[in-house]
C-alpha cells in the first residue's frame, strides 16, 4: 500500500512578510505590542507550532487544535500561568533519589516531556546553559541537582535573586574553581565569568574590574561540599567597581552589575536568541524598552511574557530562525506522538548529538544554533529519529505515529500523511519535498493488505528528519 | 487471531504443560512424532505433579492474598478472564482444575525444529472432553473471523485419515484421538502426520544424542528437556555469549568449567522433579571431563573428595556463592586465557605492586590462597546514631583461606591500608572527606574498618549512597575476609569461628555453589522499592502505575521463592548442574 497526500497543505503564510508589516518590524512600539491576528497576519496551525516550539518542546494534536481555537493570547495565558497543579507535579519530580547525574539527566527529560508547565522546563534549560555546570567537574550529583532544582525555582522569578543564589551556589565554585577565595590571593574565577557571560558581556569591564570584584568575594569557600563564609579571609578594603568605590562584599558586587544598563541589555539579547530569532541579532533599538524596562526589575517572566506575546514573535523574524537544539528535535518527535520513552538512553543518544544534559561543554554553555548541525549529527539525528520511530529496539513501541493518526481521526492513506505533516510540521512543507515524500515512504502493507502501521512509520521518519523539521 | 481467542489458545496450552500418564493405548509416545531434527524437545510427562503444586489449595491461597493480584482482580480485563474461566467451566462441565487435569493428564510434548517450526502434542486423559473443547474454541475462532470480515480464515482439510484444522491459516492442529497435535505453521503438522503414517521412520527417540540425554535426564523425571547444542551453537548470539564469557577475566573466572563444558558438548539434558513446595531441576552435558593440563584445569577438583566448602551463613544473608578457583593456577595461565588482554593484565599487575610491596602477584601474592573462593551478600543493618542512606545497598563480602596466614596476614593489612590510604588521598585532591581507619575487635579477632564520619551532618535518614560502605578487612584463624561493611565483617567473624570448631566436608567434585534467599532478596528490594519505581519509569519509559506494578510483581515473586540452591560440579564424567527452588507459599 502506498502513503499518499489527498491535498496540498494550506499556504504557508508565516513565510511571508506583507510590505505593510515589513516597515513596522524595526518599529520597536510595534514590534513589541501584543499580537492580534487579522487578515494580514492571520492565527494558523503554523503559527501555533511555532508558539509551541519556543514556549514547550512541541505540541501534540489536541494542543495544537485547543491553541487555535483559543488564540494567540489565551494560549499564551496558559503556557505562562498553566492552571494545572503545578504544585503537586513538581513536588513528585523534587523528591527523586538522587543517584548519579546520569540518572538525574533522565530524571529531567522525563520531566520535561511530561510537566504540565513546559514553559518552565525551558527555560529551566536555557538557565542551564546560561550557568553552565559540567557535572563531571563538581562529581556530586546532589549539588547538581540542588543546582537545577533551584535555576527551575528561579527560571521565571527574578534574575537578580537567581543570580545572587548562583553567586552562593556550592555546584557553580566547585565547576569554576573557585571553592576556596582568600584575602591573600582572590580567586578571578567566579568574578571573570560573572562580568563576562552571567551579567555585562565582554567589552563592559576591565581587568581591574575583574580582580576587585574578586576581592570582594573573598571569604566564601566551599569546604566539603558546603557553602561556607570565613570572616577573617574577607578583605575588607576599599574596592573601586565599575565606577563605584566602597568596601564591597559579594553582594554589592551582584548590585553594581545589575545597575549596569549593559547586564540588561546582554541578557535581553540573549533571551531573544532563545525565544525570538538566533539567526540575526536584534537592532540596539528594537530591544531598548525591553532591556530598560527588564533593569527595573529583572522581572524574567514579565520579559518571556513581552517577547512571546509581540508582534516580532509571530512575524517571519521569528519564524523558523532557531536550529532546534538535540533535545527540542526528539522531544519535538516524543511530545507530538503522546508517548513516553526511555529517557535514559534517550539522555545518552542526545549526549552523542551534543547535548549532554548536566554536562554542558564549557562555561559558556552550548553555542547552539549552526553549531548543532554538521555532516556527524544530521546522520545521528537520522538515526535517533529512526530508533524513536521504529516500533523496537531500546525505545520499543511507545511511539506509534499510526495509532497516534487513528485516535485523531486519520485512518486511510490519503489521510494519514497530511495529518502526520500537519502534526510534525503544521503543514508548512514545500509542495515538491510534499510531493517527493509519498515516494520515500512508498511501502507494501502486511499480507492482509490494511496493515499501515510500518508505512506509517517510515513516513514519519522521512517528515522529521527533513531539514525544516530542525528548524524551530 | 482476537485477544480472547488467544488467551484460551494460550490458556489450553499453559493448560497442557502440565500431565502425562498413559496415552490414548493405541498411540505411541507423542516424542515418536517428533522429527529427528528437532533442536529443542520439552517433555511433560506428569503434568499432574506440576498442576498440584502450582495450582493447589496452597499456591492459590498464596496468589490470591498478594496485593498486585487483588489489585488485577478488580480490572475489567480480569473480570472478562473469569467470565471465560466461567464459561468454560459451564461449557465442560467440570471445575477448571479437573478440567485441566484432564485435557493434559497424559502428558505435554514440545518442539522447536529447523525453519521456525514449532510443535507441541498434548495427551488428554478425557477424549469426549478434548472434543468439546476444540468445539468451543472453533466456535469461538468462527465467531471472531466473521466479525472480521473473514469468515474462509477457519478452515479444515483432510490429511489420510485425519481433519487438520486451522483458526487464522497459519497455525495448524489436529484431534487425533485422545491427542491434540499443534503445529505453528501446516508443514509442522504435516512431518507430524508422515511420521504417524510410517511408524518405524526415524523420530526424535532413535537420535543417539536424544537417548543419551534421556538417561542422563532419569527416568522419573516429571518432565525431561532435550536441546541439541550441535545446532544451537551455531546460533550467532550463543556462540558470542560463548565467545564473550572467556575474553573476559571476571566472567571466565566465575564461570571455568561451566562455558568449557557446553562448549565441548553435543547435548543438554534437563530433568525436573517436584514435591511439595519444592522444584528440582538436573542439567547434564556430555562435553569432556576437563584434563589437568587445561587452562581451566584451575575450576576442577582433581583429587578425590576435593570440591568447594559449604556457603557461609549470615544473618540477613541474600545470596552467597562458593567458589573452588585456584587462583594462582589461573593467573598463570592468563596469556593462554586471555591473549589479547596483555597490556590491561600487566598495567593490574603493576597496581598490585603497589599494594603488594613489589610482590610478585603470581607467585608471591596468590599462591598464598587455597582454591576455596566465598562471596556473601547481606541485607546491611544501619545503627541510627550513624545515619541511614537514602538508597540502601547490601552489603558484600569476599573469603578467601590462606596457605601461610602467620606470613601473609601483615602483607594483606599493608596493601588494604594501601588502598584506603590511595583512596583518601585521591578524594582529598577533590576536596572531598576521606574515610578514617579504625582497629576494633570482634571477640577475639582484631579486625580493621575505614569509614566515612556522618558527625556534621543534620539529617542523618538521607545520607549519601557512599555511606553503604564501610570497608573492612579481617583474618580469622586461616580466613581473609575482605567485606564491604564492618557489619557483615564482624557476623563473618563469627561464622567462621563456628565454622572452624565444626570442620566442615567438601562437597566433593563441585566447584560451584550459589543460594538464593527469596525473603531477603524480597525485603532489600523493598527497602529500595522507590528507587526502584524511579529507575524503571526512566529505564523503561514506563508511567508510574506500570512502574509500580512491574517492580511489585518482582518483588512478589521473591516473596514466593524460600531459597534456591545452584550447584555445579563434574560426576560420572559428565559435568552436571542442580537447581533446587523451594517456593515459599505460606
Amino acid at each position: 500500500m502506498v502513503l499518499q497526500i489527498d491535498k496540498p497543505p494550506a499556504h504557508d503564510q508565516s513565510k511571508q512578510i506583507h510590505p505593510a508589516v515589513t516597515e513596522k518590524l524595526t518599529d520597536p512600539a510595534w514590534a513589541w505590542a501584543a499580537y492580534q491576528p487579522d487578515a494580514q497576519r492571520p492565527w494558523t496551525l503554523a503559527q501555533a507550532g511555532h508558539l509551541y516550539q519556543r514556549a514547550a518542546f512541541g505540541a501534540n494534536w489536541d494542543q495544537l487544535q485547543q491553541a487555535l481555537s483559543d488564540g494567540p493570547q489565551r494560549t499564551l495565558d496558559k503556557l505562562l500561568r498553566p492552571q494545572a497543579d503545578i504544585a503537586a507535579f513538581n513536588r513528585t519530580y523534587d523528591e527523586y533519589d538522587t543517584g548519579s547525574a546520569d540518572s538525574l539527566r533522565a530524571w529531567w527529560l522525563r520531566r520535561m516531556i511530561l510537566t504540565p508547565h513546559p514553559l518552565l522546563e525551558k527555560m529551566t534549560l536555557f538557565w542551564h546553559s546560561h550557568f553552565a555546570t559540567n557535572s563531571a567537574n563538581v562529581k556530586n550529583a546532589r549539588l547538581m541537582q540542588q543546582q537545577v532544582q533551584f535555576l527551575r525555582s528561579h527560571a521565571l522569578n527574578s534574575y537578580r535573586a537567581m543570580l545572587k543564589g548562583i553567586s552562593r551556589d556550592p555546584a557553580m565554585l566547585i565547576w569554576l574553581g573557585a571553592e576556596a577565595n582568600r584575602k591573600a590571593r582572590p580567586n578571578e574565577n567566579f568574578a571573570r565569568p560573572l562580568m563576562e557571560t552571567f551579567t555585562l558581556g565582554p567589552g563592559n569591564f576591565t581587568e581591574k574590574d575583574v580582580q576587585e570584584a574578586a576581592r570582594s568575594f573573598t571569604g566564601w569557600f566551599v569546604l566539603r561540599s558546603q557553602l561556607r563564609y570565613i570572616p577573617r579571609e574577607h578583605d575588607g578594603n576599599l574596592k573601586q567597581i565599575l565606577g563605584q568605590k566602597g568596601n564591597f562584599t559579594g553582594d554589592d558586587v551582584i548590585r553594581i552589575v545589575l545597575e549596569q544598563r549593559a547586564t540588561a541589555q546582554t541578557l535581553v539579547h540573549k533571551l531573544y536568541r532563545w525565544l525570538i530569532c538566533e539567526t540575526e541579532g536584534p537592532d540596539a533599538e528594537l530591544i531598548a524598552p525591553l532591556a530598560k524596562s527588564f533593569a527595573k526589575d529583572y522581572d524574567i517572566l514579565k520579559l518571556a511574557e513581552k517577547m512571546l506575546r509581540s508582534n516580532l514573535f509571530f512575524s517571519p523574524v521569528a519564524y523558523h530562525r532557531r536550529i532546534k537544539s538535540p533535545v527540542e528535535f526528539a522531544l519535538g518527535i516524543v511530545k507530538p506522538l503522546e508517548g513516553v520513552i526511555s529517557t535514559t538512553q534517550l539522555a545518552q543518544d542526545l549526549a552523542d548529538l551534543g547535548q549532554n544534559l548536566y554536562y554542558p561543554p564549557t562555561v559558556k554553555g552550548w553555542t547552539g544554533g549552526r553549531h548543532w548541525i554538521n555532516s556527524a549529527t544530521m546522520v545521528r539525528r537520522h538515526n535517533l529519529a529512526l530508533a524513536l520511530l521504529k516500533g523496537s529496539g531500546p525505545y520499543g513501541d511507545k511511539l506509534n505515529p499510526w495509532t497516534v493518526a487513528k485516535k485523531h481521526g486519520c485512518s486511510t492513506p490519503e489521510s494519514t500523511p497530511r495529518f502526520l505533516i500537519d502534526l510534525f510540521l503544521q503543514g508548512d512543507i514545500e509542495p515538491d519535498v510534499r510531493d517527493a515524500l509519498p515516494k520515500i515512504a512508498k511501502a507494501s502493507a502486511g499480507a492482509d493488505g490494511g496493515d499501515l502501521a510500518e508505512p506509517v512509520r517510515r513516513f514519519a521518519h522521512a517528515i522529521v528528519t527533513l531539514p525544516e523539521f530542525q528548524l524551530a | 487471531m482476537s485477544k480472547r481467542l488467544g488467551l484460551i489458545v494460550a490458556l489450553t496450552l499453559v493448560v497442557f504443560a502440565a500431565q502425562n500418564t498413559m496415552a490414548a493405548q493405541s498411540l505411541p509416545p507423542a516424542n515418536q512424532w517428533i522429527p529427528q531434527n528437532a533442536v529443542i524437545s520439552l517433555e511433560l510427562t506428569r503434568p499432574k505433579a506440576l498442576l498440584e503444586l502450582l495450582s493447589g489449595e496452597k499456591a492459590t491461597a498464596a496468589i490470591t492474598a498478594l496485593p498486585l493480584y487483588q489489585k488485577q482482580a478488580s480490572t475489567p480485563k480480569f473480570k472478562e478472564f473469569l467470565n471465560l474461566i466461567n464459561f468454560m467451566e459451564i461449557t465442560l462441565g467440570t471445575d477448571w482444575r479437573t478440567g485441566l487435569a484432564k485435557l493434559t493428564g497424559g502428558g505435554i510434548t514440545f518442539a522447536v525444529c529447523p525453519e521456525d517450526t514449532v510443535l507441541m502434542i498434548i495427551d488428554a486423559e478425557d477424549e469426549d472432553m478434548l472434543q468439546k473443547f476444540h468445539e468451543i474454541l472453533l466456535n469461538m475462532a468462527r465467531s471472531e473471523a466473521e466479525k472480521q470480515e473473514q469468515p474462509n480464515r477457519v478452515e479444515s482439510t483432510q490429511y489420510e485419515d485425519v481433519t487438520a484444522w486451522t483458526f487464522n491459516g497459519k497455525e495448524a492442529h489436529a484431534i487425533i484421538g485422545k491427542r491434540l497435535v499443534f503445529a505453528n505453521r501446516p508443514e509442522g503438522l504435516k512431518a507430524v502426520l508422515q511420521l504417524r503414517a510410517r511408524a518405524a521412520s526415524e523420530n526424535l527417540t532413535s537420535k543417539a544424542a536424544y537417548q543419551a540425554a534421556r538417561r542422563a535426564a532419569g527416568p522419573d523425571s516429571v518432565a525431561t528437556v532435550f536441546a541439541d547444542l550441535l545446532i544451537l551453537k551455531n546460533i550467532p548470539d550463543i556462540a558470542a555469549l560463548l565467545e564473550q564469557s572467556s575474553g573476559n577475566p571476571l566472567a571466565a573466572l566465575t564461570l571455568a568449567g561451566i562455558v568449557e563444558a557446553v562448549r565441548d558438548s553435543s547435548w543438554l539434558a534437563l530433568g525436573l522433579d517436584c514435591g511439595e513446595s519444592k522444584l528440582i531441576f538436573r542439567a547434564s552435558v556430555d562435553g569432556k571431563t576437563t584434563a589437568s593440563t587445561s587452562p581451566v584445569a584451575f575450576a576442577i577438583p582433581n583429587k578425590s573428595g576435593e570440591g568447594i566448602l559449604p556457603n557461609l551463613s549470615v544473618p540477613r544473608r541474600i545470596a552467597a556463592l562458593s567458589l573452588y578457583r585456584d587462583l594462582h593456577s589461573f593467573y598463570a595461565a592468563k596469556d593462554d586465557l586471555f591473549p589479547e588482554r596483555t597490556s590491561g593484565l600487566i598495567f593490574f599487575e603493576n597496581m598490585m605492586g603497589i599494594f603488594f610491596s613489589g610482590r610478585d602477584l603470581t607467585n608471591e601474592v596468590l599462591i598464598e590462597t587455597k582454591p576455596e573462593i566465598r562471596l556473601v551478600v547481606a541485607e546491611q543493618e544501619y545503627d541510627p546514631a550513624i545515619g541511614t542512606p537514602q538508597v540502601k545497598f547490601p552489603a558484600f563480602a569476599l573469603i578467601f583461606r590462606l596457605r601461610h596466614p602467620e606470613q601473609f596476614n601483615e602483607v594483606a593489612e599493608e596493601a588494604w591500608q594501601k588502598a584506603v590510604g590511595l583512596i583518601n588521598f585521591t578524594r582529598g585532591q577533590q576536596a572531598m572527606p576521606g574515610l578514617i581507619i579504625d582497629r576494633p575487635f570482634q571477640g577475639k579477632t582484631k579486625y580493621t574498618v575505614a569509614y566515612f564520619s556522618t558527625s556534621g551532618i543534620e539529617d542523618k535518614t538521607n545520607l549519601d549512597p557512599r555511606f553503604n560502605v564501610r570497608p573492612a578487612l579481617a583474618m580469622p584463624g586461616e580466613y581473609l575476609v575482605l567485606s564491604s561493611t564492618d557489619g557483615l565483617a564482624q557476623d563473618l567473624i563469627d561464622a567462621l569461628h563456628q565454622e572452624t570448631e565444626q570442620t566442615p566436608k567438601p562437597l566433593a567434585g563441585t566447584h560451584s555453589l550459589v543460594e538464593l534467599e527469596g525473603g531477603r532478596l524480597s525485603s532489600i528490594l523493598e527497602a529500595n522499592r522507590k528507587t526502584l519505581i524511579q529507575g524503571n519509569m526512566v529505564d523503561k519509559g514506563s508511567t508510574q502505575e506500570q512502574a509500580e506494578a512491574n517492580i511489585d510483581l518482582f518483588i512478589s515473586l521473591a516473596k514466593f521463592l524460600d531459597r534456591a540452591k545452584l550447584s555445579v560440579g563434574v560426576q560420572e564424567g559428565l559435568t552436571r548442574a542442580q537447581l533446587e527452588i523451594k517456593l515459599n507459599l505460606q
